[in-house]
This record gives C-alpha cells, sequence and structure tokens, in this order.
C-alpha cells in the first residue's frame, strides 16, 4: 500500500517572475517539509508537462540529487496528471524508489499559454483536420462537445453556471485562490462570449505556480508527520480523439470505461464518495464526469448540479478549493492536493466533515485519448 | 492564411484528392470497414490492406460553436465551425467552418463545400444539404 505523506504549493499568481524550474523546486521542498522530510530523503520525482516546464533530469540535479532510482517525464496534458501519481506509487510499490515527489510547474499565464500565445499549434496528426478552420483551442474543443450534450439531454447554460457559482463560493474559503470574490448566476450569464456556447466564466483560470505531492509507503507515511491518505485506487485508460468518439457519441468521456476499473480497484463505489475534486478546465468537464463516474445517470449532470448537490454542504461536494475555474490552473496536481488536505481534515473553512474517501481526476480524455484517475483514502 | 495543413505520410493522398474535389474515404480490403482520417491499419480487424473509395461530401451536423475571439491570427470574429458526423463513416467527426446565411440546426443535412485556396490546398467546409453556397467565393471569414 502507498500512501501521500505531504503536499506543497508555491502561491498562484498572473506572472510568478521565476522560472518553471524554480517554482518546481519551491512546491517540491515545500511538500518535502509538510511531509517532515529533506531533499535528501527522496529518490524518485515525476511530472507531466506539454514541453513547458522542468523535467526531473533538471529538478534532480537543481536540488543536489544527482542518483534518482526512479523518474518519470511524461508527456501529457492534464490526461495524465494522475497517471503521475499512479506510476509513482507502482515505483514505490515495486520498491524501486522510496520517496517520489510528483510535482506540476507551469507559467501557464505569463509564459506558455495553453493552446493561445506563447507557442505553436499541438505536433499531432489531427491538427492538420482542425487548425485551418481556425479550430485549435481547448475552450473551442470543450465547447463543441458541450454543445453536443446540450443537444441530446437539454443541458443548460444555467447549469454550467450553477457549477461555477458554487466552485466561486468554495475559492472564496480559500486563502490559496486566484478569484475569492463571490458571483451570481447572473454574473455568469453576464460575462462575455468566447466561443459559444461558452462565456468567460466556464472557462478556467490562466496561472502561474506549481503544486508538488510526496509518494511513499504506507508503512513510512505513518511515521512521519501528516496523517498519511492513502492511495487506494489509480487507474487510467479510455480513449477518444477529436475526429472520433467512444461508441461514436461525443458525450461520453474517456472517464466511462476508466471508472469501472477504478471503483473495482478500490473495493467501493460511487456512493462511497465523500468529496470528488474534478478536473475543470471548463464547466462542461465537470457535468460529464460526474455522470461518466456514476453520481448520477446519463444526461443529468446539468441537473444534478443545479439541485446543489455539488456544493459544500451538498451530498457530494465537489472541487472543495475552487478549482481550475476560481482557485488557479496547476494542470491537475492542486486538485489531487485538496483532496489530501480533505482527507487530512486540514482544509479549513471549506472542509468537508468527516471525509474519509475522495475522488480525484484528469482531463476525461476530450483533448489527450486518455484519462486518468485517484481514489484517496483517510488512513 | 493563417494556418496551412501539413499533410503527413498518411494524409497526402488524401489532400491532394481534395484539391481535385474529390471526397475519399479509405474502405477495408479484409473487412470492407470505412475510415476517417487517412491511416495504415484498419481499426476493426488490423489489416493493412486499404483503397480509397469515393463517397457522397455528406454528413450531419452534431455540434458547433461560435467564435468570438481570434484563436488562430487573422480571423473575423465572430466565425462558425461546425463537427459534423460523416454519413460515410458514422464514428467520425470532421471539421469545418460554417456556409451558411443562418446558424446551423441540429441534426441538419449538409454537404462539403471545396474551398480552393490555392494551387495546391484546398479545404473542405460544409454547407445546408439543401442549397447551394450563394456566394462561393466569400470563404466565411477564411482570412
Amino acid at each position: 500500500m502507498t500512501a501521500i505523506a505531504g503536499v506543497g504549493y508555491t502561491p498562484f499568481t498572473k506572472d510568478s517572475g521565476v522560472s518553471t524550474l524554480t517554482l518546481a523546486c519551491r512546491a517540491v521542498l515545500a511538500a518535502l517539509e509538510d511531509a517532515g522530510l529533506t531533499a535528501d530523503d527522496v529518490d524518485g520525482l515525476a511530472t507531466h508537462r506539454v514541453g513547458d516546464s522542468a523535467p526531473p533530469t533538471l529538478v534532480g540535479p537543481a536540488l543536489g540529487l544527482t542518483d534518482l532510482a526512479w523518474h518519470l517525464d511524461q508527456f501529457g496534458g492534464g490526461s495524465v496528471s494522475h497517471a503521475v501519481v499512479g506510476q509513482a506509487a507502482l515505483a514505490v510499490a515495486a520498491g524501486l524508489a522510496e520517496t517520489v515527489v510528483c510535482y506540476r510547474a507551469i507559467n501557464a499565464r505569463s509564459e506558455f499559454r495553453m493552446g493561445g500565445t506563447g507557442r505553436g499549434v499541438p505536433a499531432s496528426p489531427e491538427v492538420q483536420y482542425q487548425a485551418p478552420y481556425g479550430y485549435v483551442a481547448p475552450p473551442q474543443q470543450y465547447a463543441m462537445y458541450a454543445r453536443a450534450h446540450m443537444l441530446k439531454y437539454g443541458t443548460k447554460a444555467e447549469h454550467f453556471g450553477h457549477l461555477a457559482v458554487t466552485q466561486r463560493a468554495n475559492a472564496a474559503k480559500n486563502p490559496r485562490a486566484l478569484m475569492r470574490t463571490p458571483i451570481t448566476l447572473d454574473d455568469y450569464l453576464a460575462s462575455r462570449w468566447i466561443a459559444e456556447p461558452f462565456r468567460l466564466l466556464d472557462c478556467c483560470l490562466e496561472t502561474d505556480g506549481a503544486c508538488a505531492v510526496v509518494v511513499t509507503t504506507a508503512e513510512r507515511a505513518r511515521s512521519l508527520r501528516r496523517p498519511p491518505v492513502l492511495i487506494s485506487a489509480a487507474a487510467w485508460g479510455g480513449g477518444t480523439s477529436h475526429l472520433s468518439a467512444p461508441d461514436a457519441d461525443p458525450t461520453v468521456t474517456a472517464a466511462a470505461a476508466l471508472a469501472p476499473r477504478l471503483y473495482a480497484q478500490a473495493g467501493l463505489g460511487p456512493e462511497d464518495v465523500d468529496v470528488a475534486e474534478i478536473y475543470d478546465c471548463f464547466t462542461y468537464s465537470v457535468i460529464v464526469q460526474l455522470e461518466d463516474y456514476g453520481f448520477c445517470a446519463k444526461g443529468e449532470g446539468g441537473p444534478y448540479v443545479a439541485s446543489g448537490a455539488t456544493a459544500l454542504d451538498g451530498p457530494l461536494p465537489v472541487n472543495t478549493h475552487g478549482g481550475f475555474l476560481s482557485e488557479g490552473y496547476v494542470h491537475g496536481v492542486n486538485h489531487i492536493a485538496e483532496a489530501v488536505s480533505q482527507l487530512r481534515g486540514d482544509a479549513g473553512d471549506r472542509q468537508v466533515p468527516g471525509a474519509e474517501v475522495a475522488l480525484s481526476t484528469a482531463q476525461p480524455g476530450y483533448i489527450l485519448p486518455a484519462t486518468s484517475a485517484l481514489i484517496l483514502r483517510r488512513s | 492564411m493563417a494556418y496551412r495543413p501539413e499533410p503527413d505520410r498518411d494524409s497526402r493522398e488524401w489532400w491532394e484528392r481534395i484539391a481535385r474535389h474529390e471526397f475519399a474515404v479509405q474502405r477495408c480490403d479484409i473487412c470492407g470497414t470505412t475510415r476517417f482520417p487517412a491511416r495504415a491499419f484498419c481499426p476493426a480487424c488490423r489489416s493493412e490492406a486499404w483503397h480509397w473509395q469515393d463517397v457522397e461530401p455528406e454528413g450531419r451536423v452534431e455540434s458547433w460553436i461560435v467564435n468570438h475571439q481570434a484563436f488562430v491570427p487573422g480571423r473575423r470574429q465572430p466565425y462558425v465551425v461546425v463537427m459534423v458526423r460523416l454519413a460515410a463513416v458514422p464514428g467520425c467527426l470532421v471539421y469545418g467552418n460554417w456556409h451558411g446565411e443562418r446558424p446551423p440546426e441540429p441534426g441538419e443535412r449538409v454537404r462539403a463545400s471545396f474551398d480552393r485556396i490555392d494551387e495546391t490546398l484546398t479545404l473542405v467546409n460544409w454547407t445546408p444539404a439543401g442549397s447551394l453556397d450563394p456566394h462561393p467565393h466569400q470563404r466565411t471569414s477564411f482570412r
């Protein structure tokens, strides 16, 4: 059994003023400090990136770690954020390494904006069938899938809006969050169009920052400073692409295939999840995953959110930190760290009382054809 | 032109056919499954044997977006991108700009519009199947 023994953050800003290498080192050291460890205890480093950050082969030497027993530099977007921690857990379970720090450092506002300025179009053969039509960026792609869901199931703008409002309310209780001023449904509806049906408040923030988690054995974690959080299940897989979809249905994500494996590994089901930190690059991403992870019936994600089910005092609090929409965008790792915080019971004003089981998910496979997820448990 | 497609070794011939206003998909020689975009293996039976098959350049509107900012340089906003389910390959979703005087309708039948950019490049956009494109030279917000 493996566990997460510590979490660490840099501040979330619009301009860090430092390199991603510096951000990565700061987050790694902060996570080690949280666990009561030092860099001398580290024998593994892992990250995911899309050519926009510092790999373990730079972060290791920068911290004086010249003989890492295991490292992983995973190319990929948010689809693989949780797979990185899963693979670190495998390395620890296999005895290849004892203490692996998984991090993501990103200057996503001041340097390389996702799908925006500062970088070229991705090197994928699928791009030639999209970019000539001015169709290149994640908000466009997600808006396209969101409308397909609206047309098929009657999902409404107000459903997306409820989610944005709920997550902002959570962020208001999170000192780390970039956006803490509460918003109303009217504010949502009045925000400017980005790519219809998406408005500005459907879209995640662009953030400079870093976040890290320490993966080690459950046994060792129990001897450290913080209450350990067990990695109860880690799964990855599924797949779609922009040019095809599972069962030819663009309203079904890779999570639908992955979820049964994930729950079986943990020996529990969606009804056992106390808190869910769900990849929210856009509002719709949460709504479709609530369906595909089995919290409501297919097509009911919008009404489920609008019922208040995902609010802090609802049956399934979702994105208690505010998520990418309001806390900041650290490409999935801040969702894992928030799940850890909730299970340790140190989430402050936004603590879900008695949370024992948390689900945290990656990008559900619309952009890169794969997804990944973790189920974490209080020890 | 903001972005020029870069054909690869699998797709080059498809683009050459499009430049001749021929709309083709691959059909597996072994199991008959059609596929798009071009690639070597049949995902149904894993055969590498295939041939091009001309098909009607038709489909149905699965979704669309109205872009209100310049996601690529040189675009005039707003512009519409449609997601079209190809009639010839039902599991396949393709994209293009919308050539219509009105917004698309869900499930609407559409036909390809072959829009010549220059000698070697033609792009496929989509127009309502019930109408001929009234302004074939006014490529919607293409430049």
